[in-house]
C-alpha cells in the first residue's frame, strides 16, 4: 500500500508535483497515467526516498521508505531502466543488490530465470538493449520478493512478447495480493493492464478511480443516431433538453439521453431511425479529455481535440479541469 | 542484528514470504566489495598502482646504485624503506583517482538510484565505500612494498641498505606509506562524494596534490608559510619520512611549526574527516 499525502516537489520556481494525495491499494494493478513531464517519475522517486518531497509525506506499507529495515523486501522499484553501472554484468549487479539484504545467490538465479535474462546474465550491462535493461530492472525489483512493486514505464523498449509478459506478470503479482503501481504514458497499455488509474497532468492529480469509472465518466451518455428525418428529430431532442451535434447529413450525436429514451421519443413522434448506437469511449479518449489542459508539451492542440469529438466536453463530473474545452463543443 | 524477525505478510499473499533479511552494515560492506571487484576500471586501477610503484621503485634503486660514491643522492647506509617509497608520488595520484571513481561512477551511470533504493539511509553506503577503499588501498601499499623489496634486492648490498622492522622509525615509515595512500584515496572519495562528477573531483584532488600544496610550499608570503604545513598531503607525508628528511623539510619551511610524523598524519585525517563529514550531510539531503 502506498499513501501519498499532500505530496509536493518543487525545483526552484517549477513545481513538478503539486499537492498530490492518493492511495494505491494492494491486490490490484494501479496505473499511473499522465503525459510526459506530468510528474510521474518524480512522484515515484519520492516514494522510494530518492528525492525529498518539498512538502507532504508518502508512506509505503505504513512507513516512510527509509524507515524500513529491509526496504527491498517491502518495495521493489524499477525507476530507470539503466540505474545500473554499465561496466558490471547483470548477474554481478543483482548479486551486489542482493548482498545489501543478505539475499542469497539462489534468489538471484531465480529472478534471472524469471525475467529471461539467463543468456545475457554474464554480459556487461553497457551492451544491453533497452528491453534487456528493462528486464534487468524488473529482476532487481523482484529480488526481495516485495509486497509492493513500483514500475516506471516498464514496457518501454520491450518487444510485443515482452509487453505481454509484463502485463501478465503484474496481473499475477496483484493477484497474489501485492500492491502494483505502474506508470505509463500509453493509455492503450493501461486499458488492458490496470484495474484502477491515477491520472496526473502538470504535477496535479486529475483523477483517481477504477478504469471503468474513468471511461464511464468520459463516455457520458453520447448516442449516435442516424435518421432520414434528422432535422425534425434534432428539434425534438433539443426540446427535451439534450445536446445535439451533427457532423454529417442524417447523422446526429446526442448527449445527455440514453439510447432507449431516444428510440422511444423518436417512435412516439413517428420518426424512423436507421441507427441508434451508444458511443463507446476508450480509456484513451477519457485520458485525452482529462489531460487536455494539462499537457506540458503541446504538439498540436487540434489533434487532441479531434479525438474527443465523441466525448462530452462539458461533463460536470470532470475533476481537476480548470478551463473548459471548447473545440469540440463548437463543431 | 537478528534476521529472525518477521513482518506480517500482506493480506492475500499466497506465497509464503522468505525470511526477512535486514540491511546491516556488514551486508552493505559485502555489497560494496562485490561492486568494487566486479568493475574492470577499479581492478585495473589497483593493478596499475602496484605496477607503477614496483616499477618506479626498482628503476630508482637501480639509478641510485649507479651513482658514483659520495655523489648527491647516494644514500649511504640507508633504510630499505626509502627504496620502497620512490613510487609513492605516482601511486598517490592513482589511488586518489580510485577514491574519486568509487563514488562518482555511481552518479555517472545512474547506479546510485539502485544503491540508495537498497540502502535508503545512504550513510552506511558511504561508510562501506570508505572501508572497502581503506582495506584495498592499504593492501595495495603493502603488496607494492613487498614486491618492491624483492625487485630491489639486487641493489640492497651495494647501497648498504638494511631493513630492521624492530626499529621504531623503520616500522613507522613502512606502515606510513600504505597509511598515507589510504588517506589520499579517502580524500578522493570525499571530493567525489561532494562533487559527484568524475572530472571535477579528479581535477580537484589532483590539483590539490600536485599544484596547490606546492604553490603554498614555495610562495614566500606569511600566510602561505603558516598554512602550508597543515595542508593534507604536506602534513600527512611526514609519516613516511625519516628524521633527516623531516629536519630538511623543517629547515626549508619558514614556518614555526614542526609536526611530528603522527601529528602530521593526524592533520591529514582531520581533512579527510571534514570532507567526508560534509559529504555525508549533503548525501542525506540531496536528491539522488
Amino acid at each position: 500500500m502506498i499513501q501519498a499525502q499532500g505530496l509536493t516537489k518543487r525545483y526552484g520556481a517549477k513545481t513538478a508535483v503539486d499537492d498530490m494525495t492518493f492511495t494505491v491499494q494492494p491486490g490490484r494493478v494501479t496505473g499511473f497515467l499522465g503525459p510526459n513531464g506530468a510528474g510521474k517519475s518524480t512522484t515515484m522517486r519520492m516514494v522510494v526516498g530518492l528525492d525529498r518531497p518539498t512538502a507532504g509525506t508518502v508512506l509505503v506499507n505504513g512507513r516512510r521508505y527509509a524507515e524500513h529495515r529491509a526496504p527491498l523486501q517491502e518495495v521493489g522499484a524499477l525507476l530507470d531502466a539503466k540505474a545500473v553501472h554499465t561496466g558490471r554484468t547483470a548477474q554481478n549487479h543483482l548479486l551486489a543488490m542482493a548482498a545489501t539484504h543478505g539475499i542469497g545467490r539462489r534468489r538471484v538465479d531465480e529472478v534471472i530465470e524469471m525475467t529471461g535474462l539467463g543468456p545475457v546474465a554474464r554480459k556487461r550491462v553497457g551492451g544491453f538493449s533497452l528491453g534487456m535493461g528493462q528486464r534487468l530492472g524488473i529482476a532487481s525489483a523482484m529480488l526481495g520478493d516485495p509486497a509492493t512493486l513500483i514500475l516506471d514505464e516498464p514496457v518501454n523498449g520491450l518487444d510485443p512478447e515482452g509487453v505481454l509478459w509484463v502485463r501478465n506478470l503484474v496481473k499475477h503479482l496483484a493477484g497474489q495480493g501485492r500492491t502494483v503501481f505502474l506508470s505509463s504514458h500509453l493509455m492503450s497499455e493501461m486499458a488492458v493492464t490496470a484495474d484502477h488509474v491515477v491520472v496526473v497532468g502538470r504535477g496535479r492529480l486529475l483523477a483517481d478511480a477504477p478504469v471503468q469509472e474513468i471511461v464511464g465518466r468520459a463516455a457520458g451518455t453520447t448516442v449516435r443516431v442516424r435518421s432520414p428525418q434528422a432535422g425534425p428529430l434534432e428539434e425534438l431532442l433539443r426540446r427535451q433538453g439534450l445536446a445535439v451535434t451533427s457532423t454529417e447529413r442524417g447523422l446526429l450525436e446526442v448527449t445527455g439521453g440514453s439510447a432507449p429514451a431516444i428510440g422511444d421519443a423518436a417512435a412516439a413522434a413517428g420518426i424512423a431511425l436507421h441507427e441508434l448506437t451508444p458511443v463507446h469511449v476508450s480509456l484513451e479518449d477519457a485520458y485525452l479529455q482529462l489531460t487536455a489542459d494539462d499537457v506540458e508539451y503541446h504538439a498540436d492542440p487540434g489533434a487532441a481535440g479531434a479525438r474527443r469529438a465523441a466525448a462530452d466536453p462539458d461533463s460536470p463530473t470532470r475533476p481537476g479541469a480548470t478551463a473548459p474545452t471548447t473545440e469540440s463543443a463548437l463543431r | 542484528m537478528s534476521t529472525l524477525a518477521t513482518t506480517t505478510p500482506a493480506a492475500g499473499r499466497s506465497a509464503a514470504r522468505p525470511a526477512v533479511h535486514h540491511v546491516t552494515f556488514p551486508r552493505v560492506v559485502a555489497a560494496e566489495w562485490v561492486k568494487f571487484r566486479t568493475v574492470r576500471s577499479t581492478v585495473w586501477t589497483v593493478l596499475v598502482t602496484i605496477a607503477a610503484m614496483v616499477g618506479i621503485n626498482t628503476l630508482a634503486a637501480w639509478a641510485i646504485s649507479m651513482a658514483p660514491d659520495g655523489a648527491e643522492g647516494a644514500p649511504g647506509t640507508a633504510s630499505v624503506v626509502t627504496l620502497l617509497a620512490s613510487g609513492v608520488s605516482m601511486a598517490q595520484l592513482v589511488v586518489a583517482v580510485l577514491g574519486v571513481l568509487t563514488v562518482t561512477t555511481e552518479y555517472t551511470t545512474g547506479m546510485v538510484r539502485s544503491t540508495f533504493a537498497a540502502v535508503p539511509r545512504r550513510l552506511p553506503t558511504l561508510a562501506a565505500k570508505a572501508l572497502v577503499l581503506t582495506v584495498v588501498t592499504f593492501a595495495v601499499g603493502l603488496i607494492s612494498m613487498a614486491l618492491s623489496y624483492v625487485t630491489t634486492l639486487p641493489f640492497h648490498e651495494s647501497l648498504g641498505a638494511t631493513l630492521d622492522l624492530s626499529d621504531g622509525e623503520t616500522l613507522r615509515r613502512a606502515l606510513g606509506l600504505p597509511l598515507y595512500l589510504v588517506a589520499v584515496s579517502l580524500l578522493g572519495l570525499g571530493f567525489g562524494a561532494l562533487l559527484r562528477s568524475s572530472a571535477g573531483a579528479i581535477a580537484t584532488v589532483v590539483g590539490l596534490l600536485l599544484v596547490v600544496e606546492n604553490v603554498f610550499l614555495l610562495v614566500p608570503l606569511r600566510f602561505f608559510e603558516v598554512v602550508s604545513p597543515f595542508l593534507p598531503a604536506t602534513a600527512g607525508a611526514r609519516i613516511m619520512h625519516d628524521a633527516p628528511m623531516l629536519a630538511m623539510l623543517d629547515s626549508m619551511s619558514a614556518g614555526d611549526v614542526s609536526l611530528t610524523p603522527w601529528q602530521g598524519y593526524g592533520v591529514m585525517l582531520a581533512w579527510v574527516a571534514v570532507l567526508l563529514g560534509t559529504a555525508a550531510v549533503l548525501l542525506r539531503r540531496r536528491d539522488a
